[in-house]
C-alpha cells in the first residue's frame, strides 16, 4: 500500500538577503518521513526546528530545494491542484486563517467553489458540515471575528474536512486553547480520523498532545530529523539524547519524578552557525569527543526506528535496564 | 463567479449609525447630500437658464427674483451654483473614480504579482509623483487644449499614484497572512484571491482618501478654470464664476462672495465626511478629533 504522503530527502533554503550573495540558509535538511493511509504522524520539535516550514513546504507554499513530494505515490511537481484538493491544512492561528469579510458559511463551502465542484444548496451545505464538528446552524451567519477561539479552530475543521481529504497537516492544532477545549478538538480529530480514515500530520511541541493522536513520532533538530518511531516506544525509551531531553522537560504530576539530569542546557543554536559534528553536541548531556568532529548519521535503532546518534545503541541497553529497574 | 448567494460586504454593520453620531460626520453627511442633490436635480430646482442672458438685469444684488443676485451678463447666480454643483462633482467623482479605480487594479497587481513587475509599477507610480502637480497640469492643458476632458485626464494622472500606492502597501501586508495562506493551500487561483479575499480587506483606507481627495479636485478644478485653463467660460465652473467675479469685483462684490460660499461649503463637507468616515471604519487610526 503507497503511503498518502512520502517526503524523501526533502531540503528547504531561503535565500540569505545579501546583496549580490546568492547565499542560502538551510532550514530543512535532507527530511525523509511517510505518512501511511489512516495514520497520524506527530512532527516535534523546539520553536525555529524547522516544524512549520516543513508544513508549508508539503503543501507547496514554500518553494522546496531539494528532494521530493510525493502524494499518494505521484510526485508533486509544479501541478499542485491534486495534492490541495486531497491534502487540507489546518492553521495554528484558527481565527487568523478564516478571511475576515466572508460569512462562516461561505467560508466552509469555499473549497467546493474553488474546485468548481457541485454545490446545488450552499446553506445546506454548510449547516451538514458545521454540524459535522457539532456547530449549530445558526454560526454560519458569524462572521470570523465573531467567534472564539474554540469555534474558529472547528470551523477551520470543518472547512479541512469539507472535500473529504486524505491527508490533514495540522499545525499546532491546539495552540491557544485552554484545556477543556484542547480535548474536545482533539476528540473531534479522533472521531473524524475513524470515520473517514483520514492521515494526519500533526506539528507540535506539546508531548501530551503527540501521546494522545499520534501512532508515530518524528523529532526535528535544526531542521534535521534526529530521531523517528513509534509513539509508545519513544516515550518508553527514547534513543536520541534531544528526545529524552524533551521528553524528560515535560511538566509531570510529579516533580520528583524530573530527572534533572536530562534537561536541556541553553538556546537552540542558530542555524546561521550550525555546530561541526553531531549538531545537537553544545546542548547535549552525553556528550563525547567523537560527537564534536563526527556527524552521525540516522540509523536503525530498532522497535522500527531510527535515532541520529552514535551512542544510542549503547544507551537502548542502559535505559533498558533502568526501566526494569523502575519497574520493580 | 457565481457567489451571489452570500454578501461579501457589509461586514461592518452600523457604519452609518456611527456616522450620525459623530456631529462632523453628520454635517459633513448632510452637506454631501445636498450638494449631491442640487447636482442631480439642477434642471429641476434651477430657477433660470445658467447660461441665458440679460443684459439689463447684470449687476443685481440678491433679490425675490434672483435670490443670489446676477452677474454681468445678467445670469442668474443661484442656477449657475446649482449647474456648477453638477459640473464640479462631476468632475470630481468622475476622475477621482477613474484614478481610484485605476489605482485599486495596478495596486493590487503590484502587491500580489511578481517582484519584477512590483518594481516596475512602483518605478512608474513614484515618477507619476515626482512630477509638480500644477506644471504637470499646465503642460498636459496646453500640450491637449483646455477642456472637461482634459481636465479629468489631468487628474487622474496625477492623483492614481497615490491610490496605487496605498493598496499596494496595504496588499503586501496582507498577502502572508495566513487567510490568504489558507485560500493558496486549499488551491484558490490568483483572481479569487485577488477579488473576493484582498479586495474587501483593502478598499476601507482607499474610500476614505478618495473622500477627502474630491474636495482637493474641486478646488484644482475652480483653480484651472479660474485661470480660463479649465471648464471653458460660459459653462458655469464656479471657478469661472470667480473668475468673472474678481473682473467685477469694485461694481459687484456679491458674485465673489456667492461664487465662493459653495466652493468652501463642498470642501468642508466631502473633508468632514472623509474624517467622519475615517474615524468609523478605523479606530486605531489618528485618535479622536475632540479630545
Amino acid at each position: 500500500m503507497t503511503a498518502v504522503l512520502d517526503l524523501r530527502a526533502l531540503s528547504v533554503d531561503l535565500p540569505l538577503g545579501g546583496f549580490l550573495t546568492r547565499a542560502r540558509l538551510p532550514i530543512l535538511c535532507d527530511v525523509s518521513l511517510s505518512v501511511g493511509r489512516g495514520e497520524s504522524v506527530a512532527l516535534v520539535g523546539e520553536s525555529g526546528s524547522g516544524k512549520t516550514t516543513l508544513a508549508r513546504a508539503v503543501m507547496g507554499l514554500t518553494p522546496i530545494s531539494g528532494g521530493s513530494v510525493f502524494f499518494e505515490g505521484q510526485r508533486v511537481d509544479g501541478d499542485l491542484a491534486r495534492l490541495r484538493r486531497n491534502a487540507a491544512m489546518m492553521f495554528q492561528d484558527a481565527t487568523a486563517s478564516l478571511s475576515p469579510r466572508l460569512t462562516v458559511g461561505y467560508l466552509v463551502t469555499e473549497p467546493f467553489r474553488i474546485h468548481g465542484l457541485p454545490l446545488p444548496d450552499p446553506a445546506a451545505t454548510a449547516r451538514d458540515l458545521l454540524a459535522r464538528v457539532g456547530l449549530p446552524p445558526a454560526i454560519a451567519r458569524r462572521y470570523p471575528h465573531e467567534l472564539s477561539g474554540g469555534q474558529a479552530r472547528r470551523v477551520g475543521v470543518a472547512r479541512a474536512l469539507a472535500l473529504d481529504p486524505r491527508l490533514v497537516v495540522a499545525d499546532e492544532p491546539t495552540a491557544g486553547l485552554d484545556v477543556s477545549v484542547q480535548a474536545e478538538v482533539l476528540n473531534l480529530m479522533h472521531d473524524l480520523r475513524a470515520g473517514m480514515g483520514l492521515a494526519y500530520l500533526v506539528i507540535t511541541h506539546n508531548l501530551a498532545l503527540v501521546r494522545h493522536v499520534a501512532d508515530r513520532v518524528v523529532v526535528l533538530y535544526l531542521g534535521r530529523v534526529v530521531e523517528e518511531g513509534p509513539t509508545a516506544r519513544i516515550f518508553a525509551a527514547p534513543a536520541h539524547p534531544y528526545t529524552a531531553s524533551l521528553i524528560a522537560a515535560e511538566p509531570k504530576p510529579d516533580p520528583r519524578r524530573r530527572r534533572a539530569d536530562l534537561a536541556i542546557r541553553g538556546e537552540v543554536p542558530s542555524v546561521l552557525r550550525r555546530p561541526a559534528g553531531c549538531e545537537f553536541h553544545t546542548r547535549c548531556p552525553l556528550v563525547r569527543d567523537l560527537c564534536r568532529s563526527t556527524p552521525p548519521d540516522l540509523v536503525p535503532v530498532g522497535d522500527g526506528r531510527q535515532a541520529r546518534c552514535h551512542f544510542a545503541d549503547q544507551r537502548q541497553d542502559k535505559q533498558g535496564e533502568r526501566h526494569a529497574v523502575d519497574h520493580r | 463567479m457565481s457567489c451571489a448567494d452570500e454578501t461579501s460586504l457589509g461586514a461592518r454593520r452600523g457604519i452609518g449609525r456611527a456616522l450620525l453620531a459623530d456631529p462632523m460626520g453628520l454635517a459633513g453627511l448632510v452637506i454631501v447630500v445636498l450638494f449631491l442633490s442640487m447636482a442631480v436635480f439642477a434642471p429641476w430646482i434651477a430657477p433660470y437658464d445658467p447660461i441665458a442672458l440679460d443684459v439689463k438685469a447684470k449687476f443685481q444684488t440678491p433679490s425675490a427674483a434672483h435670490w443670489a443676485g446676477t452677474d454681468h451678463l445678467g445670469r442668474d447666480l443661484l442656477s449657475r451654483i446649482i449647474w456648477g454643483a453638477r459640473l464640479a462633482l462631476g468632475i470630481a467623482i468622475t476622475s477621482v473614480g477613474i484614478a481610484g479605480g485605476l489605482g485599486l487594479i495596478l495596486g493590487l497587481v503590484a502587491g500580489y504579482g511578481p517582484r519584477w513587475l512590483d518594481g516596475l509599477l512602483v518605478l512608474v507610480f513614484d515618477s507619476m509623483s515626482s512630477l509638480p502637480m500644477i506644471f504637470f497640469a499646465l503642460a498636459v492643458i496646453t500640450v491637449l487644449g483646455p477642456g472637461t476632458a482634459t481636465l479629468i485626464l489631468v487628474i487622474v494622472l496625477v492623483s492614481f499614484p497615490a491610490y496605487a500606492r496605498l493598496i499596494r502597501t496595504q496588499t503586501l501586508a496582507l498577502a502572508g497572512a495566513d487567510f490568504i495562506l489558507a485560500e493558496r493551500v486549499m488551491g484558490a487561483g490568483t483572481a479569487r484571491i485577488l477579488l473576493r479575499h484582498l479586495l474587501p480587506n483593502v478598499t476601507g483606507p482607499l474610500v476614505i482618501l478618495l473622500c477627502m481627495d474630491i474636495p482637493v479636485v474641486i478646488m484644482l478644478e475652480a483653480g484651472l478654470s479660474y485661470l480660463n485653463l479649465g471648464v471653458k467660460p460660459p459653462a458655469p465652473s464656479w471657478g469661472n464664476m470667480l473668475s468673472e467675479g474678481y473682473n467685477a469685483l469694485r461694481q459687484a462684490p456679491h458674485v465673489v462672495v456667492v461664487a465662493g460660499i459653495p466652493l468652501v461649503l463642498a470642501t468642508l463637507g466631502f473633508t468632514f465626511l472623509g474624517e467622519g468616515l475615517r474615524d468609523v471604519l478605523d479606530p486605531r487610526g489618528a485618535g479622536r478629533r475632540w479630545g
